[in-house]
């Protein structure tokens, strides 16, 4: 991004932003790859924790549900956190670094885990809600091996690992699955995206799916009154972790919603969207995300 | 006895507590009353239940589609326009599939049918006038396969009342077969050495078995010979069905092998016929004096519906009914040859079958989730290989995502060429079935062949692409002209340099 801003004076003002989930022995490192891109690239750094941001890191989850279902807890809060750290450097554009090899599993993930609202939108490059700040994925059709030779002939800093709570999650069987179908016919990955281009949730599914609105104790987008973030943060602060996992806990919730008491809870901050943001002008900052291992 | 052998109650400690299987009970979550005999999805049944239960998910899947007009739940008669092919293939799921048809709607099971109505009831009268049983034998297409016609002839004659048609995968490079069916054979080859996959005309005849082994040999991946057995199978039973004034086209494709097939299909970039490979309505295109005529009789007349009435019905709820119905399963070959490795299918199937242990609701997932999906974009046509509608625009998407370079077209052909490619007359999957390669390198099953990759024949109903029908909006010169020539390095680094970073 910095060497085609500057070859082509695309005028963009760019960041870093990384999120820190706090696990020890997985992101410390890599953030210290991320620390040392900012002396390379001469780029300001924002680094947003969970700790800051929830007043959990995932150590800490771990440690109070175990390993089973923490990758919900991860996902959650990361979205967000990438959302309110853009925010807070006051940019327009976030864009990450997912390659083929993560749309084309992302698409198998929500086929077999039957999420028919991000089938329908996680082969688009760019994605804009109107409460939520534009994403790119400018690497969609660049495969991992193409990125990996890319970083290895540049000589570039690449950071890769396995997060240390999710060696059996469904998403590592994909993940294995992807690689035996890419063995067996390498065009498997592209063609896996041209199938989720290729398809679009039924007119008559879409008319029953919930309508989006901003949640009543944050303000970030939800389908519900409380956001998933919310209920899961308040399921942590009550000793009821696995219960807001569920749909019914997270119903339960959501319909005690704001009426429950959230004093001695933490709870997290307000979201406003950056000053300026409107979709028809052209980015001015992009938030460039750094992406490893996702 | 048993403290001599160690430490019970240490071991007993030591295990993992085994996880149980089933919800709450091990009684029959339907009756209630009886002890379950099999588990489905952590759900109970005994096997008088289960026995309602299947027959009842296979109706539901096929009754509200025998009718000209679909009509949801069923409240009137069964009246299709025409006969009822089964599509067998000697597997679990077709095995089941036939012995259900038959106990419905060939000589209807007492045990199974309420006799209410009175007996001249328009229910009780026989749906399909005829019922014929398709079976494509695959053995000619790889080496030490074994035959499995006699067995299936066995089966078919033990149950009486079915009209069997047998073919072979050859048939569909076979023009007697072709001319048997009412049509007017051509022979086409392709170039399959060039991605712009150049059309043929083939003047010196091959017998339809070596044309069958040149075809699948010339094929690149394991993947692609896996899939083109497939298609031809399911092909050769569509023009099957229409020689014999079939309205429907049942396959005995079980909830599992459609998850697979579901699955497999988008990992070939099949996601615009995830509608088709649940169900689909094909026509043929009127290309025979015999085809018009039936189209003159009934003009409102609907396409061959191919339905899958065991789409609701697991892997092991079929083998449950095999089991308690005592039928014989004469079994699949597998497909494969020295040195074979698997492909996407077979990776596919493994990898489903195998998170069913664990995930036993993520079969019914995958279905549902697909059900919930439809093509995007425009039809452009059919696919001259599958029969499947072509997306359009794939033909840019593909240049757009990657650079590619063509062959030199200076060579002189041996034989005529007939359209310039052949890339814009198949689907997306199709045109990587031909084209995608894999690092791997792929033997050839029948090593002392003599067959020529630049020649290779294709399928009798490729032969319409020379007479592509018209639609409203495709003129005459609208199909792509490709005029290609190998690339120089030069070339090719003055095209791209303008992305290339320095090197520091």
């Amino acid at each position: 991004m910095k060497t085609l801003n500057e070859r082509y004076d695309y005028g963009l003002e760019l960041f870093l932003l990384s999120i820190d989930e706090g696990i020890t022995g997985y992101r410390d490192d890599s953030l210290e790859t991320v620390k040392r891109n900012q002396q390379q690239y001469d780029m300001p750094l924002k680094i947003l924790s969970y700790g800051e941001l929830y007043g959990w890191t995932m150590d800490a989850i771990v440690a109070q549900i175990g390993k089973k279902n923490n990758c919900t807890f991860c996902g959650v809060f990361r979205r967000q956190a990438l959302d309110r750290g853009a925010a807070m450097l006051n940019v327009d554009h976030i864009v990450t670094g997912h390659n083929a090899d993560d749309i084309a599993e992302t698409v198998l993930m929500n086929i077999m885990r039957g999420d028919i609202a991000r089938l329908g939108r996680c082969t688009l490059i760019c994605t804009q809600g109107e409460d939520t700040i534009k994403r790119s994925k400018p690497f969609k059709y660049a495969y991992e091996k193409e990125i990996v030779m890319y970083a290895y002939f540049k000589k570039l800093d690449y950071f890769s690992t396995e997060c240390i709570y999710s060696p059996d999650a469904y998403r590592g069987h994909a993940r294995v699955f992807l690689k035996d179908l890419e063995a067996a016919r390498p065009s498997a990955i592209i063609d896996i995206i041209h199938s989720g281009e290729a398809f679009e949730v039924k007119e008559e599914v879409k008319a029953t799916q919930k309508l989006q609105q901003t949640c009543k104790r944050c303000g970030y987008m939800s389908s519900n009154e409380l956001c998933k973030a919310c209920t899961l943060l308040e399921g942590l602060e009550r000793g009821l972790a696995s219960a807001a996992i569920t749909d019914r806990g997270q119903k339960k919730f959501a319909a005690e919603g704001t009426a429950a008491s959230t004093e001695n809870m933490r709870t997290i901050p307000f979201f406003h969207m950056p000053v300026g943001q409107t979709v028809d002008v052209p980015p001015g900052n992009v938030s460039s995300a750094p992406q490893t291992a996702p | 006895m048993s403290d001599s052998c160690g430490n019970p109650a240490t071991e007993t400690e030591a295990l993992m507590p085994r996880r149980r299987k089933f919800d709450k009970t091990k009684i029959c979550v339907k009756c209630k009353t009886n002890p379950g005999s099999l588990i489905i999805r952590h759900a109970v049944y005994c096997k008088e239940c289960f026995v309602p239960l299947t027959t009842h998910k296979f109706r539901r899947s096929l009754e509200p589609f025998v009718n000209a007009k679909p009509d949801g739940p069923r409240r009137t008669a069964l009246k299709p326009q025409g006969n009822l092919l089964v599509g067998f293939s000697g597997g679990l799921g077709s095995t089941v599939l036939l012995d259900l048809v038959h106990r419905y709607y060939v000589v209807p099971d007492k045990a199974l049918i309420q006799d209410d109505g009175g007996s001249h009831h328009p229910r009780h009268e026989r749906v399909w006038k005829r019922v014929v049983v398709g079976y494509v034998e695959v053995c000619d297409a790889f080496p030490s396969m074994v035959e499995r016609m006699s067995d299936v002839r066995a089966i078919m004659e033990g149950y009486g009342g079915f009209e069997f048609v047998p073919l072979r995968i050859q048939d569909a490079f076979d023009p007697c077969w072709w001319k048997k069916i009412g049509r007017d054979p051509v022979n086409l080859g392709v170039d399959m050495t060039d991605e712009a996959l150049k059309l043929l005309r083939l003047e010196e005849s091959t017998s339809p078995l070596e044309a069958m082994r040149s075809y699948m040999a010339s094929l690149p991946t394991t993947t692609a010979r896996s899939t083109a057995l497939q298609t031809l199978t399911r092909v050769l039973l569509q023009y099957t069905a229409q020689a014999n004034d079939c309205s429907h086209l049942v396959l005995g494709t079980s909830l599992t092998s459609l998850a697979v097939s579901l699955i497999s299909g988008v990992a070939h970039g099949g996601g615009f016929h995830v509608r088709e490979e649940m169900q689909e309505e094909w026509t043929a295109d009127q290309s025979s004096d015999r085809e018009v005529d039936v189209a003159k009789k009934a003009t409102k007349r609907h396409g061959l519906r191919i339905i899958r009435p065991l789409r609701d019905v697991g892997m092991k709820e079929c083998g449950a009914w095999s089991w308690w119905m005592g039928l014989k399963v004469v079994g699949r070959e597998n497909w494969e040859w020295p040195g074979f490795k698997p492909g996407i299918g077979a990776l596919t199937k493994a990898f489903i079958v195998g998170l069913e242990k664990d995930y036993p609701s993520t079969v019914s997932t995958i279905v549902r989730t697909c059900g919930k999906l439809s093509p995007k974009g425009i039809v452009e046509g059919k696919c001259i290989s599958c029969e499947r509608p072509i997306q359009s625009g794939i033909q840019d998407w593909q240049a757009r995502i990657s650079i590619r370079s063509r062959h030199n077209g200076d060579e002189q052909a041996p034989f005529e060429e007939v359209a310039e490619s052949l890339s814009p007359f198949l689907c997306y999957p199709c045109r990587i079935t031909l084209t995608s390669r894999s690092t791997r390198p792929i033997l050839n099953p029948f090593p002392n062949s003599n067959h020529d990759v630049s020649l290779t024949p294709l399928p009798m109903w490729t032969g319409r692409v020379l007479h592509p029908p018209k639609t409203s909006g495709s003129e005459e010169g609208d199909a792509e002209i490709v005029v290609g020539r190998t690339l120089a390095r030069s070339e090719m680094k003055n095209a791209v340099k303008e992305f290339l970073l320095q090197d520091e």
